[in-house]
């Protein structure tokens, strides 16, 4: 691994989350696929995949191997953090660039902060 | 001064490599200065960018037609004061877009024909992504200037130099910039070489007339160690007069004499200083060159304007410094030439008159407060108020014969054409006001942009709020001098959010509608997006951002009723004690602010902000228009930590706070402090071994992201290991297991982490910020049940802990049981309405719940209403 994100502590929370009733409850209501690109500094460089994968209930590092994801997200680290937690709109994000899509609309359209378990502060 | 001379004479104001003969300068000084009836012909009129710059880069060289076409050929229809109203109107109701657009082409050699925004189609959306991460609308000049140099290091292309539009940036602002440029410049073009770095900057400043001489502060290895020291001494947020010192001692020495037409800055500077009244800008507008690395920031065209206007002073008075540079060998051509055509005109044009003119004497005062001259040694400036400046030229401008007035008359009598530049620059003396308040507007503008993470640097946004602070509470303060302009206290945040709202009108329906057009909306209806831009909106406008940056800076809140009172700290110590934790802050904040040095002061005020889970809180806005930040925690633990390094539970802190924060880096730096600080353990940690593993953690304060790469996983493991030895050490300290389960939580090993941290608890099982770690913990891995109980123990140890109700929250939401997790956050800020976290969590839980129909008083933040409809059961 060449860098660490704080993103990895999301998604990694995100893997544990999966496995719980609340996690459950998420592939049944959205039931999608979603690539996470996240970038330390910039869109597009150095970018770490990750897997969302909301029909089997799973998050992995690494593209989609399994075809093709119903939505790619692009984003920086931090930005990432914003929109997971809710501080930045997702469509707002979008606006200003700070969220890149591919794929379907609808899809990516669904991929809304309350996805994301939030982390809790000592 | 010929703008002109400088624009046309192109020569003289070319960087090597540049489009010189031509004159963007020119024509888009018309397009900005131009009446405002005439802009839009003006901008259609913009030449075609020709590609001198051919790399289709970042700036390109404009026609020849607009030489002439100077702002002073308007004076035909003008005179001087109906003049400074056409500049005003012109300015005020100018379509920012187009004024940006103008710019956009000219940036965009690609693109043939400038045309207004039509369209989308004008400005292909690849195009913005070719440039940078523009998010769409229309970028202002500096900004797309700024932003164009700053993606210069991705492209092969050195950056171009351009010429911009005389619209002055103050003297301070230059600074900034090139001080600050030449730091970005640093790390963007890190893997450049120093040559190349250095053209770039050149190109940057040179185009902004600035010159980029020694006090450039960056590492300028080795020549000018008075500067070196200046730019240490500034990295340790010393108040700038300290640092100031040295250099201007240095810089008086090697005072030359010159010929003529220099002699009168020269004289004008030994007189009134170098650096004084512009050290106040110093840490402002270079910010500029932070956020628009990563911005989406909109800067008016108003107040690019004004910031260039008001650099166009401060030149004058660098004007000497560079003759100095030139005198000691400084190689620095392009910027100092230009400076110097630029002083020589300006000399000559208004030779004994303009010397003498109240101008100057007027731009003098502004660091004559602070410095005087003693036997060759410049007293440097204090905290001079760029208050007075405004304040300063008021009393010169309603005093009989302001030196615009006297100035207009002067030229009026002169050659027009020749000098219309010139005039026309000093003619808008009577907008200086106006600036003022543009440029209050840009910084305020600006300021809510770099709470997000734009702001890269923790350590530069501290030097701000420094600044800030110390304008605001000087006698001259900022604020009061803005308060006094608007004849009204906290009018001005409502000002600014109107400003700022209207002038972002334009940017999104220009977003919107390039998107439409490119079909990205797709099904969704203009109203979604005119919603989500609206949320934008009142996103910026809305008072509480969060802010990495803001960690290193501590403001304080204004009307503290607990300033003045004679012991302060105990009564924050009691308030503490009583849980009235905002309370005691601000009793806190009396203290740190009667006792700088005191670090108990400082460490508490952190604590509570953390326990009021206010960690990283920035109001930004309450800053600006009253110039107070609100501390955070992290903030005012930094300063603890600066006043009392070696103080254990401030490291600690601190290194919790990074945690939670997910600032690995920083983190680690501050958890393996306390180790090497603690009496006891010090030996187990190798004093010698930090520095390699240290590896960028000097850029917590300067960095950027930090990047825990390998070295730094592998610096935790040493550091875990250490920690464990020393627990081995003492199984009886607590506090080592504390400091362990911290760690673990960085590295994610949560069960260890758990573990150390109920062993501590065996230990101190009263201690309630334990059980909240503890049941953070837990929560962070997804053991949410558990998580509650330990919140729980917490609360039943303190009841007002803002932070674990909050918890609680979070750890119901995370469950799904989402209408629980509303209350919890809704008494969580009942408690402390400030913690923003909360809000953005409630919103979700509430949407969650489906209870849009709260949606209004979440936004609102209006806890009368939530606590009604969710009072705790």
């Amino acid at each position: 691994m060449a860098t660490q994100l704080k993103s990895d502590a999301l998604m990694e929370q995100m893997k544990l989350h999966m496995s719980t009733d609340a996690g459950k409850q998420l592939t049944k209501k959205i039931g999608l696929v979603y690539q996470i690109n996240i970038a330390p500094k910039k869109i597009g460089f150095n970018e770490k995949s990750f897997v969302v994968d909301l029909k089997k209930g799973e998050v992995k590092e690494g593209a989609y191997e399994d075809g093709k994801p119903d939505a790619t997200f692009s984003f920086t680290d931090d930005d990432f953090l914003k929109v997971a937690s809710g501080k930045m709109n997702p469509q707002i994000a979008f606006m200003r660039g700070a969220m890149k899509i591919k794929g379907s609309i609808s899809a990516a359209q669904k991929f809304t902060p309350d996805i994301f378990p939030k982390p809790s502060k000592m | 001064m010929a703008m002109r001379d400088l624009v046309s004479g192109g020569a003289a104001c070319a960087v090597p490599g540049s489009s010189s003969s031509s004159n963007p300068l020119g024509a888009l000084a018309n397009a900005l200065i131009g009446s405002s009836s005439k802009t839009q012909e003006r901008l259609q009129e913009i030449p075609t960018a020709t590609a001198t710059a051919s790399d289709g880069n970042l700036h390109a060289g404009m026609g020849e037609p607009f030489n002439a076409a100077l702002p002073g050929s308007e004076l035909e229809y003008m005179h001087p004061n109906a003049q400074g109203s056409e500049f005003l109107r012109g300015f005020h109701s100018m379509d920012q877009n187009r004024f940006s657009d103008a710019w956009d082409d000219i940036q965009r050699p690609q693109i043939p024909h400038f045309q207004g925004r039509t369209g989308p189609t004008n400005l292909p959306l690849e195009h913005a992504r070719l440039q940078q991460d523009f998010d769409g609308p229309p970028q202002k000049v500096l900004s797309n200037f700024l932003h164009s140099f700053l993606h210069s290091g991705h492209g092969t292309i050195p950056f171009r130099p351009a010429s911009l539009p005389v619209l002055g940036l103050s003297e301070g602002d230059k600074q900034c910039i090139r001080d600050r440029s030449s730091i970005m410049a640093r790390h963007l073009f890190a893997d450049k070489s120093e040559e190349f770095i250095h053209t770039q900057v050149n190109a940057l400043l040179s185009s902004l007339d600035i010159d980029n001489d020694i006090r450039a502060r960056g590492p300028i290895p080795g020549r000018f160690p008075e500067l070196e020291e200046y730019w240490t001494e500034s990295q340790h947020m010393k108040p700038l007069s300290g640092g100031a010192d040295g250099w201007a001692s240095e810089f008086s020495q090697q005072l030359v004499p010159h010929d003529n037409p220099n002699m009168w800055a020269q004289s004008f500077e030994r007189q009134h200083g170098a650096n004084g009244w512009a050290s106040e800008f110093e840490h402002y507008l270079p910010l500029h060159l932070l956020f628009l690395e990563k911005s989406r920031v909109h800067i008016d065209a108003d107040e690019y304007a004004c910031l260039i206007f008001l650099a166009k002073f401060q030149e004058h008075l660098q004007l000497a410094s560079v003759d100095q540079m030139r005198a000691t060998g400084v190689p620095n051509l392009a910027a100092m030439e230009q400076t110097r055509m630029l002083a020589h005109t300006l000399a000559q044009n208004n030779d004994p008159k303009f010397q003498n003119s109240k101008f100057l004497q007027f731009v003098s005062k502004m660091s004559r407060g602070e410095i005087t001259i003693e036997d060759n040694q410049f007293k440097p400036a204090g905290i001079s108020a760029p208050g007075d400046w405004a304040a300063e030229y008021e009393q010169q401008h309603s005093g009989g014969r302001s030196w615009a007035d006297q100035f207009s008359n002067e030229q009026a009598s002169s050659d027009f054409p020749k000098d219309t530049m010139n005039t026309c620059l000093w003619q808008k003396a009577n907008m200086f006001r106006s600036f003022t308040s543009m440029l209050r507007t840009f910084l305020l503008r600006f300021l809510v942009l770099i709470r997000d993470d734009i702001l890269q640097s923790a350590k530069i946004f501290s030097d701000l709020t420094i600044l800030t602070i110390q304008l605001s509470q000087g006698p001259h303060g900022w604020a009061n001098e803005f308060a006094t302009e608007h004849g009204q206290q906290g009018s001005t945040e409502d000002e600014w959010a109107n400003e700022f709202s209207k002038l972002n009108v334009n940017d999104w329906s220009d977003e919107f509608e390039r998107q439409v057009a490119d079909g990205v909306l797709g099904d969704s209806s203009g109203d979604n997006w005119a919603n989500a831009y609206d949320d934008y909106l009142n996103e910026q406008t809305a008072l509480k951002q969060k802010s990495d940056a803001s960690r290193g800076v501590y403001v304080f809140s204004d009307l503290n009723p607990y300033v003045g009172r004679p012991n302060p700290l105990k009564e924050g110590q009691e308030l503490f004690r009583k849980g009235l934790l905002s309370e005691a802050v601000l009793a806190l904040e009396a203290e740190v602010l009667k006792n700088p040095d005191n670090a108990e002061g400082w460490r508490l005020l952190g604590i509570a902000h953390a326990e009021n889970d206010d960690d990283q809180q920035v109001d930004i806005l309450d800053l600006l228009p009253l110039f107070s930040l609100r501390w955070t925690a992290i903030a005012a633990m930094m300063r603890a930590h600066e006043v009392d390094p070696t103080n254990l539970e401030v490291l600690l802190a601190l290194g919790v706070s990074h945690t939670n924060e997910l600032e690995q880096a920083a983190a680690l730096k501050y958890l393996y402090s306390w180790l090497r600080h603690h009496p006891r353990y010090s030996t187990i940690a190798p004093p010698d071994q930090p520095e390699n593993l240290y590896y960028a953690d000097v850029s917590v304060y300067l960095d950027c992201n930090m990047h825990v790469n390998v070295h730094k996983l592998g610096y935790m493991f040493m550091v875990a290991r250490l920690f464990n030895d020393a627990a081995k050490l003492s199984p009886e300290d607590a506090d080592v297991h504390i400091v362990l389960g911290v760690l673990y939580n960085l590295s994610r090993e949560y069960d260890k982490a758990i573990e150390a941290f109920q062993t501590s608890l065996k230990l101190k099982p009263r201690d309630y910020s334990l059980w909240n770690k503890l049941g953070a913990t837990q929560a962070n891995s997804v053991q949410s049940a558990d998580a509650i109980l330990a919140y729980q123990q917490a609360l039943n140890l303190k009841p007002n802990y803002v932070r674990a109700w909050a918890n609680m929250g979070i750890s119901y939401a995370n469950q799904g049981m989402y209408e629980d997790s509303i209350r919890y956050y809704v008494r969580a800020l009942a408690m402390n309405p400030k913690a923003d976290n909360a809000w953005q969590y409630l919103r979700i839980s509430l949407s969650c719940a489906s209870r849009n129909d709260m949606f209004e008083a979440c936004d609102s933040r209006n806890l009368d209403i939530l606590q009604k409809e969710f009072p705790m059961i």
